[in-house]
Formats: C-alpha cells, structure tokens, sequence
C-alpha cells in the first residue's frame, strides 16, 4: 500500500492526476474493507454451525425419536410445503440482489431500483412468512421441547440476521439515491450484496436440516 | 384445490425461475477472480443447490420432503 501511494505522491508532486490518487487509495482500502467483511461472514458461520451441530448432536443422539414425543404425543413435522414457497421467495431475493448491484455497476439505475425494491420487497415478505409459520407451527414454544427450541433459535437467529439485512438494503437504497456511491466506488453495495446472499445459503442449510432431514 | 398443491406449484416454479437467473448470474460472475467474485460465485451456486433442494422437495424425491 504504501509503495502504490508513494507512487501517485510522485505523480501528485508533477501537478496532476489527484483524483487517479484518490482512486488507488480507494482500491488499496477497500481490498482491506473486503477482506475484513468476509472474515465477519466467516465468523457468522462459526456462530451458526455451533448451534446447527448442537441441533444435530441432540437430534441423532439425545431424542430418541425425531419430532420428539412430548406429553405423550408425537410432535407433527414441519409445514415443507409453505417452507419450500418461503424458502424460494428468499432465494429470489438473492437474485435480484445480485442484478441489482450489476445493474448498478453498469450505470442502469433504473433498473437498479427495481432490482432493489424486489430484494427489499422479498426479504421482507420472507420475514412475514416466518412471523406466520411461528405462529401456526404447531412443535410446543421456544422452552417447550428440544425441537421447538432448537428450531425458534435457528430460525430466529437466522431471521434476525434477515431483519437487519433489510434494513443494510434500505439504508444501502437511501445513499444510493443520495449519490454516495459511483460506478466506480461501490464498495457498500458489494459488501450489501455478499451479506445478503450469505443470508440466502445459511437459509439453505436450515431448510434441509428442519424441513427435509 | 388443496393448499399445500398449491404451494407446491408456486415453490416448484419459483425455484426453476430462480435457479435459472442464478445460473446465468453465475455465468457472468465466471470470469471474474477478485475475492468478491470468488464469494459471490460460491454463495450463488450454493443458492442454486438450494433452488435444487426445494425442487427435489416438491417433487417428492427426497425421503421426507413430500411431507
């Protein structure tokens, strides 16, 4: 970094070019910006593989029968077939999402407007989804039984993390329509972007292991 | 007709709409070797496999998705 910047300094001390300057220590931060915001996804999958191998290790050993039997009566499985609607509005998400930042990329804003109201749009939908399923899913409360715990916590932490993406969109939005970001420094629709699709697979992975394992 | 059928032909043809545009994300993203692209090429085939899922799912191919 400090070669590339003492570099442009020689050609700033030759009277031209500060905005090339501006541009290379821009690129030299944000490859920093990047690395740092995929090592906070990576910790994000820490955090979720604890509690999913915790919900594995108490589904294959501790329950002997999978939903567990409470009170006598055998929990019913989960709704698949609204999951699987739920789940696909999300995954639709991701995809406009990913338009949304290459339309960005290429000047098209609006397009990028449209791709980002659906994103927005669908994420929140998902969430109205999931508000509806706790609300009919039928496996005991948060402290009832280990799959109602292990199912409110998973999901809920994964719902959580969907609510503040929503609101990282809208705040994302709003500075692009303030004129925060350009085609050429767009460095917090990338990072919008890789979150949002990080959302996208862990929701992936909970999907098998609630609604098909 | 029955709810969940219903919710089944949405869920397959959503995911079919889906996995198509991802993969066509995916495609564009191919050339590209920064890290960004190199996550976003993971996360969108992982989303993909999930669009799979979702259609194995309501196919009832898997053991317990027809459920």
């Amino acid at each position: 970094m400090s070669v590339s910047i003492a570099k442009q300094g020689y050609s700033l001390g030759h009277g031209h070019d500060e905005d090339a300057h501006e541009q290379v220590i821009y690129q030299e931060t944000r490859d920093m910006r990047l690395l740092g915001f995929v090592l906070f996804l990576c910790s994000d999958v820490v955090l979720f593989s604890a509690f999913i191998f915790a919900y594995i290790y108490l589904r294959t050993t501790v329950a002997p029968s999978w939903p567990p039997i409470v009170g006598g009566h055998q929990l019913p499985r989960l709704d698949t077939a609204f999951a699987a609607v739920n789940s696909v509005v999300l995954f639709g998400s991701g995809v406009t999402m990913h338009y949304a930042l290459e339309n960005f990329k290429h000047a098209n804003l609006r397009r990028y407007n449209v791709f980002m109201g659906f994103t927005i749009l669908l994420g929140a939908m998902f969430l109205g989804g999931q508000g509806y399923e706790y609300a009919h899913a039928q496996i005991g409360g948060w402290s009832g039984n280990i799959f109602g715990a292990s199912f409110f916590t998973l999901t809920g932490m994964h719902g959580f993390h969907v609510f503040a993406g929503v609101i990282y969109l809208l705040v994302l939005w709003y500075q692009t329509q303030r004129g925060v970001y350009t085609q050429e420094r767009y460095f917090g629709l990338t990072a919008g972007t890789l979150y949002w699709h990080f959302v996208d697979v862990i929701w992936v992975g909970l999907f098998f292991l609630f609604y098909l394992w | 007709m029955d709810l969940a059928v219903i919710e089944k032909v949405v869920a397959t043809l959503g995911a079919i709409v889906v996995f198509v545009f991802a993969l066509i994300g995916l495609r564009g993203e191919w050339p590209k070797n920064g890290l960004d692209d190199i996550v976003t090429k993971l996360l969108l085939g992982l989303m993909a496999f999930g669009c799979l899922l979702v259609l194995l799912a309501t196919a009832g191919l898997l053991p317990r998705g027809g459920a």
